[in-house]
């Protein structure tokens, strides 16, 4: 069940800054840490694990976990953030995020290695997304990338774009008008 | 992170000509095969001093000969200082030197001692001369006869530069300036100026002074085709050897190149031989292929020059015919006799680096792909020294070019006119956004007088006259940033 | 009955009422003084007071109530709450009539948080008292300053980003006139720094620029800070210190440059950064520093990307002086990942193959930006023809050119005085 992060974002934001002493809850702290990771908005992240008042922090041992595997993202340790996913065993509804996270993670690291390696170990996929060698294989077989014979190395393919957004031509006679005519004037 | 950075990332940048400075003062050649008697013979007055100087601060092996000739020269002129600086250097190098056996007993004999005799009445003469051509002056300008107190001015110049002083020479020469009648004095005293400020290695004042002898409104109408010829060859050199030192390599070319071999007399500054080889070197090291063959080869008048230097003409030729590696091969024998020369030895180096680079991009120039291997046999140099110079030229965009290193292969770039245009006119609207949007924003800061002035508005005379001003606000002080 | 106070009162009902509110301006001015004489009876004050029908006079007792000097103590737990009701209630047109009091007011609600060090709860009161002074989005207010400034306290970046990405195009009249430059040159100052701290470095440079660049006869600490920070930024983006506009102030180049001389050897000196260590760390710019040296990594590979098409991941190790292959990999992949560089690892052969960027410029989401860009062009086109048509019909401006027409041949030193000062 993947809700809508962005908008939950601003809420939890909202929340936030309306809190009378200017605290908010650790559940909107939980929540709203693991938002910006899932959105890569880790200078965000950053300064909100910063902002967030000492005892609530010690006291939540949730929010430092979220943290732990900021701290790696940041340090594009990407090894280490699969271990700190594992490392806590989340609850609801951060949970929820945390999973969306992962897969997100996972997903643009595949993409990653697709655009920057023509060959690259198999360990090192493994390593790079913390999924095991079969599993690696599987999405191998799925992105269609060749394994070599050495049987060690992987030959990745870019990924394939999204098919682009089609504009009508309308809108864009309308705009090669307008543009047309401030040429003109 | 930061232990690690404190490597150097910021090296690449650093451009080549940073360790000129300090290459002037210490290196030492070994192996010259100069013939100091022919070349000291080429000069006369400083330039002989200074030359002769410079082989003997640079070249152990010629340092004797150099002082003991610097030293009977010096003893021609009035200039005692430099007699007593030569004989302390003397004293040094006998002294360093630590002569082997033979030379002890040869040297020891022709090794000329302090004359303090003739310091003395060296020292008096001068005096003398000096109060005489004073007491001169101040006649010539009592009876106000100006083409006398021009002479006076000049004699007293020459007596000063026989002394060896330099500036006050230099005044003198430049005081005449107010009493020249003519436009032959005019130039003339142009002349004794540049010549003075090449001394005194002051080259603003010198392309200054060339300049104002080549504005004076009859210097072409001279009488005597020859002489004006010959101060044309004068002036040319000087501000070549001016540009020659600031560096502006091609201008100092176009100097040289301008210079006629029938008139260039001029033993106080330099040699024909000084000409071609400066001339030759600046232009190899930055003409293009056509303006080499114009302006150089086919020469009329600087191929008498190339004459003289028989192997320098050989390194244009070669040049020429794109063969690169017997030219460099050239270039290197010759190195060693050009690094004793006063006036090219700081910008050796990198007239050297001109012309080697100017020749690796014509060898590139006509192919799309080169092997680099064979690219570095014709340049004397292994593989990856060659690609550390391709890099540095096609980083400054001399040779539009991608190594591949795997196969070390050089490619020609192929340009992609299409994204290219694209990408710049994308980036020259972000550009425009950002400068328009400051603009509007400045025109804001101006129309509502935002300025940083002292602090304290009280004190600003002109309270009231801002619309809006209010009085109830406490005044508030510039704290430094609170964070 | 006809004590100061109540006169004052009196003042700010009728006129209210008949809506002078001009008028109101000058006498809550001249009344400064005998509010702050009586604040004991202020709170009174206050109560025959509406937020809403003597917005005016409300802010000229709130001001005088909360900037008295000391021993108002007692009332500074409701200060927030206060203010609070009064940005939320007030009658917007009146208080555009003293944009000054206004802003003060904010100003010292600013103040009271940082003090009590609960900065962001002021973050969504100034927001909303920024957009109720505001005559257009794209003006700005001395608030602006303070919203920034609670926003780097708190460490709350996010919600400054609305207000700093829209471009300035006009200035309220209390950042400007006679009151001095300060909360212009903190807006700015401070919006690069909440930039800097989003790594959004193009628009940090910008700012940190707008703020050396301020016309200026002496220098001030806010633009110090700023031109260290403009040179830190500029390393980042071009690897080079960008030079200095021409317009900007003759004794701002020269007082500058030699009091940031670390910050200079930077460009010159590898060991600066370790040389000038204590400086950084004293200006708090020490982690700019680190990531000044980091993308000089990034741009020597950027430089390596214009050279090369082929490269061994451990030559690439040596000529940018990395630690290793595995390290220079490292680089190359967050590089590309970044958009940074355009590159294939090829982990069995230990290469690197250098390409050109992929972007073709033929698909519709070029389309769609080259569409944006020429808006957005066009729009700043129009708009900068607006001011000029603005300035051909300024009174001043149109005397002038026509007066200097007139009387070309005499005295022509006399018109210089009327100036529209561009």
């Amino acid at each position: 069940m993947i809700t809508n992060f962005d908008k939950l974002c601003g809420e939890l934001e909202k929340q936030e800054l309306e809190a009378p002493t200017g605290i908010a809850s650790p559940s909107t702290y939980a929540q709203l840490l693991a938002i910006y990771l899932y959105q890569n908005d880790l200078c965000n992240a950053k300064f909100l694990w910063k902002r967030i008042p000492q005892n609530i922090t010690s006291s939540n041992p949730e929010i430092a976990a979220i943290w732990a595997v900021g701290q790696k993202l940041w340090k594009k340790d990407l090894p280490g953030t699969y271990h700190a996913l594992a490392a806590f065993n989340w609850t609801e509804p951060v949970a929820n995020i945390i999973r969306a996270l992962e897969d997100k993670v996972r997903e643009r690291t595949f993409d990653l290695v697709g655009r920057s390696y023509s060959s690259i170990s198999l360990d090192t996929v493994v390593s790079m997304t913390g999924l095991s060698k079969d599993a690696v294989l599987h999405v191998c077989r799925d992105r269609k990338w060749v394994l070599n014979e050495d049987g060690v190395t992987v030959s990745p393919s870019p990924p394939t774009q999204p098919a682009p957004l089609h504009t009508s031509s309308e809108d864009q006679l309308f705009k090669l008008t307008e543009f047309v005519s401030f040429l003109e004037n | 992170m930061f232990e690690m950075n404190t490597a150097e990332p910021m090296q690449v940048d650093v451009p080549p000509e940073d360790n000129e400075n300090n290459e002037t003062e210490c290196y030492v050649v070994d192996n010259p095969t100069l013939d100091l008697e022919t070349y000291a013979a080429s000069y006369t007055g400083f330039a002989k001093l200074y030359r002769l100087m410079f082989v003997a601060d640079h070249c152990p092996s010629l340092r004797l000969e150099a002082l003991k000739m610097a030293i009977s020269y010096v003893m021609t002129t009035y200039n005692v200082s430099l007699y007593q600086t030569l004989h302390k250097k003397l004293a040094e190098a006998v002294a360093s030197a630590g002569l082997p056996d033979v030379a002890v007993q040869m040297g020891s004999q022709d090794i000329p001692v302090l004359d303090t005799i003739w310091i003395e009445s060296k020292t008096k003469k001068a005096a003398i001369k000096l109060e005489k051509l004073d007491t001169d002056l101040k006649n010539y300008k009592t009876n106000s006869i100006k083409e006398s107190i021009r002479r006076g001015h000049d004699d007293l110049g020459d007596h000063y530069l026989d002394c060896g002083d330099l500036t006050s020479a230099l005044k003198c020469y430049s005081r005449a300036r107010d009493y020249c009648t003519s436009g032959k004095h005019i130039i003339m005293m142009c002349l004794n100026v540049v010549k003075v400020s090449v001394y005194l290695q002051n080259w603003a004042h010198v392309l200054n002074y060339v300049s104002k002898a080549e504005g004076t409104p009859d210097f072409n109408e001279v009488p005597g085709k020859d002489s004006n010829q010959s101060i044309l060859t004068r002036l040319k050199c000087a501000a070549g050897l001016a540009e020659l030192a600031t560096k502006k390599y091609k201008s100092a070319a176009k100097h040289f190149l301008a210079a006629s071999i029938d008139h260039c007399d001029y033993p106080e500054l330099l040699s024909s031989n000084n000409v071609a080889i400066y001339g030759g070197l600046c232009a190899l090291a930055t003409f293009d292929r056509s303006e080499l063959q114009k302006q150089v080869i086919v020469s009329s008048s600087f191929k008498l020059f190339l004459e003289l230097e028989p192997q320098l003409r050989d390194i244009i030729f070669k040049f020429y015919e794109s063969k690169y590696a017997s030219c460099l091969r050239l270039l290197d024998e010759i190195r060693d006799n050009l690094l004793l020369d006063m006036y090219l030895a700081p910008h050796l180096n990198s007239l050297y680096m001109q012309i080697r680079n100017r020749a690796l991009i014509q060898y590139f120039s006509p192919y799309l792909s080169a092997d680099m291997r064979l690219m570095a046999a014709a340049f004397n140099r292994t593989v990856n020294a060659l690609e550390d110079e391709l890099m540095l030229l096609i980083l400054d965009g001399q040779i539009q070019a991608r190594i591949d290193s795997h196969n070390k292969i050089l490619y020609a770039k192929d340009v992609d006119q299409r994204s290219t245009t694209f990408e710049r006119s994308l980036a020259m609207g972000k550009e425009y956004q950002r400068r328009t949007s400051m603009l509007i924003l400045r025109a804001a800061m101006l129309k509502n007088q935002i300025h940083v002035k002292n602090v304290g508005r009280d004190t600003g005379p002109q309270s009231g006259e801002a619309p809006g001003s209010s009085t109830s606000l406490t005044p508030r002080t510039f704290d430094t940033v609170p964070l | 009955m006809a004590s100061p106070l109540e006169q004052f009162v009196d003042n700010v009902r009728t006129m209210s009422a008949s809506g002078s509110f001009r008028e109101l301006c000058e006498v809550i001015g001249k009344s400064d003084e005998v509010l702050q004489r009586n604040s004991a009876h202020l709170p009174t004050v206050l109560e025959t007071l509406d937020i809403q029908q003597h917005s005016l006079g409300v802010l000229a007792v709130l001001v005088a109530k909360f900037s008295l000097p000391q021993g108002a103590e007692v009332d500074k737990a409701n200060m927030f709450k206060q203010i609070h009701d009064f940005i939320t209630n007030c009658n917007g047109e009146q208080v555009r009539f003293s944009p000054e009091l206004y802003a003060e007011l904010c100003h010292l609600l600013t103040n009271h948080l940082v003090d009590i060090k609960q900065p962001i709860r002021g973050i969504e009161i100034l927001k909303k008292a920024i957009r109720k002074i505001q005559l257009f989005d794209s003006q700005l207010t001395s608030i602006h300053a303070d919203l920034c400034q609670l926003c780097l306290l708190s460490k709350c970046m996010k919600p400054a980003l609305e207000f700093l990405d829209t471009d300035v195009t006009g200035i309220g009249t209390e950042l400007g006139g006679n009151n001095d430059s300060k909360h212009f040159l903190l807006y700015y100052y401070y919006g690069g720094m909440i930039y800097t701290a989003m790594k959004n470095y193009d628009r940090a440079l910008y700012f940190f620029e707008v703020v050396v660049t301020v016309p200026a006869m002496v220098v001030s600490h806010i633009m110090l800070e700023a031109y260290k920070k403009y040179i830190l930024v500029s390393f980042i983006l071009h690897g080079k210190i960008l030079p200095m506009p021409k317009y900007t102030s003759q004794v701002v180049c020269r007082f500058l440059k030699p009091l940031s001389v670390a910050y200079h050897e930077l460009a010159t000196s590898t060991h600066a950064a370790s040389k000038h260590r204590e400086t950084f760390v004293r200006d708090k710019n020490m982690g700019l520093v680190n990531q000044v040296l980091s993308s000089m990594y990034k741009k020597n590979i950027q430089r390596l990307t214009k050279t090369f098409l082929t490269l061994s991941l451990s030559d690439v190790a040596s000529r940018v002086q990395l630690g290793g292959p595995s390290q220079a990999e490292n680089y190359i992949l967050n590089m590309i990942e970044e958009g940074e560089i355009y590159a294939m690892i090829n982990q069995k052969d230990g290469m690197v193959v250098f390409l050109d960027s992929p972007e073709k410029y033929a698909s519709p989401e070029t389309l769609c930006v080259l569409e944006q860009q020429m808006a957005a062009c066009t729009k700043l086109h129009q708009y900068i023809q607006e001011m000029d048509e603005q300035i051909q019909v300024n009174p001043q401006y149109v005397k002038k050119s026509v007066g200097s027409h007139d009387e070309d041949i005499p005295a022509t030193s006399q018109n210089s005085k009327t100036t529209y000062s561009m």
